[in-house]
């Protein structure tokens, strides 16, 4: 089964899990083109 | 990143161990702005509470990005002091990654993290001993300078 890394788009929401699961969050800023 | 180091199964199994992952598009101008971010890929760590503690700009190979982020996790976990985390985290990228660049991070700060949990400050002239043997031309190595004044 291959794994895919589950981003998620809404950092609030992301610092609300962080908090929870007590790990750092990894923010990517990309350009799609 | 999007084509050959995020679907590598070694690089999303780490990251979503790891971190909670967030990406942003370039055109997020606010976020753009509130970082600080000119150019992309800009990666950042972050604490719960928003505080970074990590960045990196450019590509990274499969390998190089778990060394990194590794080390960037340990960087976290030392600023947050989780400090047993934060030594296993640095002696871990020195083990399994020991050629990558972030080795020789993870080398200066494994010494401030076992400083920070011994207060002996013989583990930081340890490092500079170390740094300059297996990495004289970092620049850890030349921040690291300093410790060679510390008795052995």
């Amino acid at each position: 089964m291959t794994i895919e890394i589950c981003w998620l788009d809404d950092l609030a929401k992301a610092q609300e899990t962080a908090r929870k699961v007590n790990k750092p969050i990894l923010l990517d800023f990309y350009n799609p083109q | 990143m999007g084509a050959v180091t995020y679907p590598d199964e070694r690089v999303a199994k780490f990251l979503s161990l790891n971190f909670v992952p967030v990406q942003l598009q370039s055109s997020h101008t606010a976020m753009m702005q509130k970082f600080a971010v000119s150019w992309t890929p800009t990666l950042i760590v972050l604490d719960a509470d928003g505080r970074e503690h990590y960045r990196a700009v450019g590509f990274f190979t499969p390998e190089d990005m778990i060394a990194t982020f590794m080390a960037a996790k340990g960087r976290w976990a030392l600023d947050t002091d989780q400090l047993a985390e934060a030594r296993a985290l640095f002696e871990e990228v020195i083990s399994c990654y020991p050629d990558k660049d972030a080795a020789a991070e993870a080398l200066f700060f494994l010494g401030v993290a076992k400083y920070k949990l011994s207060h002996d400050p013989k583990p930081l002239r340890e490092t500079y001993d170390q740094l300059k043997a297996r990495f004289p031309q970092s620049m850890w190595t030349k921040q690291a300078d300093h410790y060679r004044l510390i008795d052995k």
